[in-house]
């Protein structure tokens, strides 16, 4: 007999949660994809509705308390460190606390944290809006991603920072193209052709992406990078400890 | 039709206007409209800027011009700059309200809700979610007053030159700290009854009243008509 | 009600077995002490009987826990909630909503209590606890009794046969404490409640108990009246202390008692001096020091002086001004008048030493203090090592007993030698071997010539430690003179060798042995 594990998604709800962010990747990559002259209806819904099926798959999935606790600790702890940097130019202290904790405690942990960060973020400011949805979607992604991290006997630390350049890339892109559509109306060089071929929409997107790059993403990827280097020993340290502590899976025996 | 369509979102944002200001919840996301308002004017502005810098040329009335720099063939070869006439920014400033509106409708919403009351409201479906905000939003305050605490502590401790370092004096007492107590609410938890039952009941029910369905239903159809 | 036999518990990472065949049974409505040194198994007995060890920690369980007739064997901890209240060390972090009637209403819904029942019961509760006035105050505005009672509310909501609770009144001032301790005792007489509490300050706890469980260090537990089990425990309140230092025949639990028995010594013993110290330079002086918040004043105006070789106790309840008069003398708020403190180094303990800690081991703990302060490597370790042998510089420093962290952060503090070293409750959690290492190095050191401020509820601890004593009420200075005056003026303050032995002035053990001579 064994404690609790930490919470891991199981069978059907990994399926199901594979099909919300398949759905609510559609509400991304739809520029791509749609042919349509004005915005389908359903693309600016696909990832809101994605976002409830996800509450609802995550809000009745039999949480144990450590894993539950630890989520409202840690998500508390990244949505303080959000606002930090005041959005100036990428400087988020949020993603390498995320990537960090997902590393230790698994993909699926990571996930859930990624986006109950994200709402809690929305939650503490009031700052409900459209981009919540893709918001949270991105950030769980992440915390799914960074559960993937290697585990290397040696320099795990430099694999991790290597991997958070890959993960804070990725998130640069899925916030832009969330943004495109938005920040561009139908009439600029750089907006999204309906009906375009996908390498037409793709230059433009690329262009687009490369100025926002130096904004915002290689800052944001080379920020995460420095404090995982910097303080991610002692963090990992600290989660790895409290993973012991927790005893998970940990053995019940009675003579 | 567009025309009218665009009026009738002002429309829209007025009427919204006086809604909040009048039924404002007293809660902490009370000034979230003000907010909203203020994005929604920002992000015309950016459009309107992008539009200026890389828009396609809409023939009219010229109101000045930004000298051309055609940008390489691998940054999808466009051109900066060009004519800029009052149609371009009159075109981007009237397409960017349907964003605009839905940002301020957001912030409407939001204005007009109690977070506290909102959490005990969340249907059983959203139960664990909800749970996690709950204790989220009861911690956040004690991370504060911990954090100050810390940071007495550790000044005291010893003047740190390297400031960089001293951040990692507060933010790691204050990590290890805030993982314990995890677990020691985890077996506080347990103790409680947590997952014993699969059912909730609620102590106080959150009773709809017509408020809310008034609120609900006519902020799902000024979206339906600004999209 | 509660049955342990032939106990015995290993938690999984660890090498050594926790407990070693407990026995012992406690029956209903008891009021029973559970008594050991720190780090004995104190807390893993109180979860046994919940079953959060094994079933929330892991573990191997040898023999049998039964409560109630259950065994714990084959439920959850959650499955007995309605059975066994068990309250931490910590309410507030068991704590999952931010307002008093919420988080009563948790444990019940939780539970899947029907609406009506709750609203009944946490009237009930509400009542039963004194809580109604507080009952929509946000929990982190309550202070620290206010909190506990909380959490035994919201324990008694679900109508438990049993509470149990690990160290109720450490962090209480002892009136909070009273309060907590006089509920507990009308929940067991009134309500028939069983009640199980582990604590390490026992004189205040002694007169409320029925039984004692004492755990000593070779595994062996002995349950019996407290009469027989302090008789010779290792681990004494001062009363019992004084009982087998003057070799009485029996010992007493109550000061009326133990006066009977010693009353040709107060007739016969010889005054005891107060042993003069050799005080120095003023190490730090404030005029007219006050301390404002936004809308109210936290101390008034006040003038006093610190000398070398002094060993000041700050008294006072809490939100007296203790605080803010330490923060003032820290400089980390603002204040009004004059501190004058010649360069001079001050040495900060804060209420949890946990604060100061921020290695990942104990050995780099002592390598930065003595790196921060030019000291030669191995200066920190060495006084560590003085202080407390049996810390390992490899363990994590939070995984140090209470004892052994408070060694650590007096040898982190005190390394740089400090002409002033503040004290802010340093006894919390502390049983009374670490407290005489505390007393007798802290008076080393006032020796030597550094002085010491210590702000503390603790009066046994005062009348062994301190030469001083400075009492706050309201913002304002209420007393400031040697212990000797100040304890033998209030009653209230008073230790309880000085309540056995009033009207005579001696304030220890050691002082009425002297007496004696």
């Amino acid at each position: 007999m064994r404690t609790r594990d930490i919470y891991r998604f199981n069978g059907f709800r990994t399926i199901a949660l594979a099909a919300a962010s398949l759905i609510s990747a559609t509400g991304f990559f739809w520029p791509f994809f749609s042919s349509e002259n004005k915005s389908s209806f359903f693309f600016w819904l696909a990832t809101p509705l994605a976002l409830i099926l996800l509450l609802a798959l995550i809000g009745q999935a039999n949480l144990d308390a450590k894993s539950l606790a630890l989520l409202a600790v840690l998500s508390a702890i990244i949505a303080a460190l959000r606002p930090l940097g005041a959005g100036a130019a990428g400087i988020e202290p949020m993603w390498f606390l995320l990537i960090l904790s997902s590393f230790v405690f698994g993909s699926s942990f990571g996930f859930l944290l990624g986006v109950q960060s994200m709402l809690l973020s929305a939650f503490l400011t009031g700052g409900f809006g459209p981009w919540l949805p893709y918001q949270i979607f991105a950030a769980g992604w992440i915390g799914l991603l960074a559960g993937a991290i290697p585990k290397v006997k040696r320099y795990q630390i430099p694999v991790i920072a290597i991997s958070s350049l890959v993960l804070a890339e990725i998130f640069g892109i899925l916030m832009d193209l969330q943004f495109w559509p938005w920040a561009f109306g139908p009439k600029t060089q750089l907006s999204y052709l309906p009906g375009a071929a996908i390498a037409e929409n793709f230059d433009r997107f690329f262009a687009y992406h490369v100025a926002t790059s130096m904004a915002w993403n290689v800052p944001r990827a080379i920020f995460t990078a420095l404090l995982i280097v910097a303080v991610g020993p002692g963090v990992m340290k600290a989660l790895q400890r409290t993973a012991r502590k927790a005893a998970f899976a940990s053995e019940i025996k009675f003579n | 039709m567009r025309l009218q369509n665009n009026w009738l979102t002002v429309a829209v944002i007025a009427l919204t206007t006086l809604i909040v200001t009048k039924y404002k919840s007293d809660g902490p996301w009370a000034d979230s409209y003000k907010w909203a308002l203020k994005l929604a004017a920002l992000v015309i502005g950016i459009r309107v800027l992008i539009g200026v810098i890389i828009g396609v040329p809409v023939p009219g009335t010229e109101l000045f011009n930004l000298p051309l720099i055609p940008l390489p063939h691998w940054m999808a070869g466009i051109t900066l700059g060009g004519a800029v006439t009052w149609e371009r920014i009159s075109s981007t400033v009237i397409e960017s309200f349907g964003i605009a509106s839905i940002i301020a409708l957001f912030g409407a919403a939001t204005a007009l809700t109690n977070p506290r009351a909102l959490l005990r409201a969340v249907p059983p479906m959203f139960y664990e979610v909800a749970m996690v905000l709950v204790i989220a939003t009861t911690l956040t305050p004690q991370l504060v007053s911990n954090l100050k605490r810390i940071r007495v502590a550790q000044k005291l401790r010893g003047i740190n030159t390297n400031r960089f370092l001293s951040w990692r004096q507060i933010a790691m007492p204050l990590l290890e700290d805030s993982l314990a107590r995890a677990l020691d609410l985890a077996a506080a938890m347990d103790s409680r009854g947590y997952g014993v039952s699969r059912k909730r009941s609620k102590y106080r029910p959150h009773k709809f009243q017509i408020k809310d369905a008034v609120v609900i239903a006519s902020s799902l159809a000024f979206l339906a008509v600004s999209i | 009600m509660i049955k342990f036999q032939n106990v015995s518990l290993i938690y999984p990472t660890a090498q050594k077995t926790i407990l070693d065949k407990l026995n012992f049974e406690i029956g209903e409505g008891e009021f029973v002490l559970l008594i050991g040194e720190t780090g004995i198994g104190k807390s893993s007995v109180l979860r046994l009987i919940n079953g959060l060890v094994p079933h929330h920690t892991g573990g191997i369980l040898a023999g049998s826990v039964e409560v109630g007739g259950i065994s714990t064997r084959t439920v959850r901890p959650g499955q007995l909630a309605e059975l066994i209240g068990i309250v931490g060390q910590n309410p507030i972090n068991g704590f999952v909503t931010d307002v008093v009637e919420d988080e009563l209403a948790y444990s019940m819904e939780s539970l899947n209590l029907p609406e009506d029942t709750m609203r009944k019961r946490i009237e009930e509760v509400l009542d039963l606890l004194s809580l109604n006035q507080i009952r929509n105050r946000k929990i982190a505005t309550l202070s620290g009794g206010e909190q506990q009672r909380v959490a035994i509310a919201a324990a008694m909501v679900l109508h438990p046969k049993i509470l149990v609770l690990d160290e109720p009144t450490s962090a209480l001032d002892p009136v909070a404490a009273e309060e907590v301790l006089a509920i507990l005792q009308r929940l067991v007489h009134d309500l028939g409640i069983t009640v199980i509490i582990a604590e390490h300050r026992l004189e205040r706890v002694i007169g409320y108990v029925d039984s004692v469980i004492e755990i000593s260090a070779d595994g062996n537990t002995r349950i019996g009246k407290p009469e027989e089990i302090l008789k010779d425990s290792k681990i004494a309140p001062p009363i019992v202390k004084l009982a087998r230092a003057l070799k009485l025949p029996e010992i007493s639990l109550s000061v009326r008692d133990l006066r009977k028995q010693t009353e040709p010594i107060r007739t016969s013993g010889k005054d005891v001096s107060p042993t003069q110290e050799t005080l120095g330079r003023n190490v730090i002086q404030t005029k007219d020091l006050s301390v404002k918040y936004e809308n109210k004043t936290a101390l008034k105006p006040i003038s006093l002086e610190i000398k070398s070789g002094e060993i000041v106790a700050l008294m006072g309840r809490n939100g007296a001004g203790k605080s803010s008069l330490i923060k003032a003398l820290l400089d980390v708020v603002k204040y009004e008048g004059t501190i004058t403190k010649p360069s001079v180094k001050i040495g900060y303990i804060p209420q949890d030493a946990n604060d100061l800690l921020f290695h990942q081991s104990v050995e780099a703990e002592c390598a930065q203090t003595d790196r921060d302060n030019s000291l030669a490597p191995g200066t920190t370790a060495a006084l560590l090592h003085e202080l407390a042998a049996t810390v390992k510089i490899a363990s994590h420093p939070r995984d140090l007993s209470e004892g052994q962290r408070l060694a650590l952060v007096l040898a982190i503090v005190l390394a740089p030698k400090p002409d002033l070293l503040i004290l802010d409750e340093p006894t919390r959690g502390l049983d009374y071997e670490s407290k005489t290492l505390l007393t007798r190095f802290l008076t080393d050191r006032a020796e030597s010539g550094a002085a010491v401020l210590i702000a503390t509820h603790d009066v046994e601890l005062v009348a062994e430690l301190a030469t001083r004593i400075i009492i706050l009420a309201e913002g304002e200075l209420v007393a400031d003179g040697s212990t000797m005056d100040v304890l033998l003026a209030s009653p209230s303050f008073a230790p309880q060798v000085t309540k056995v032995m009033s009207p005579r002035k001696w304030l220890t053990i050691a002082d009425v042995l002297k007496a004696i001579e």
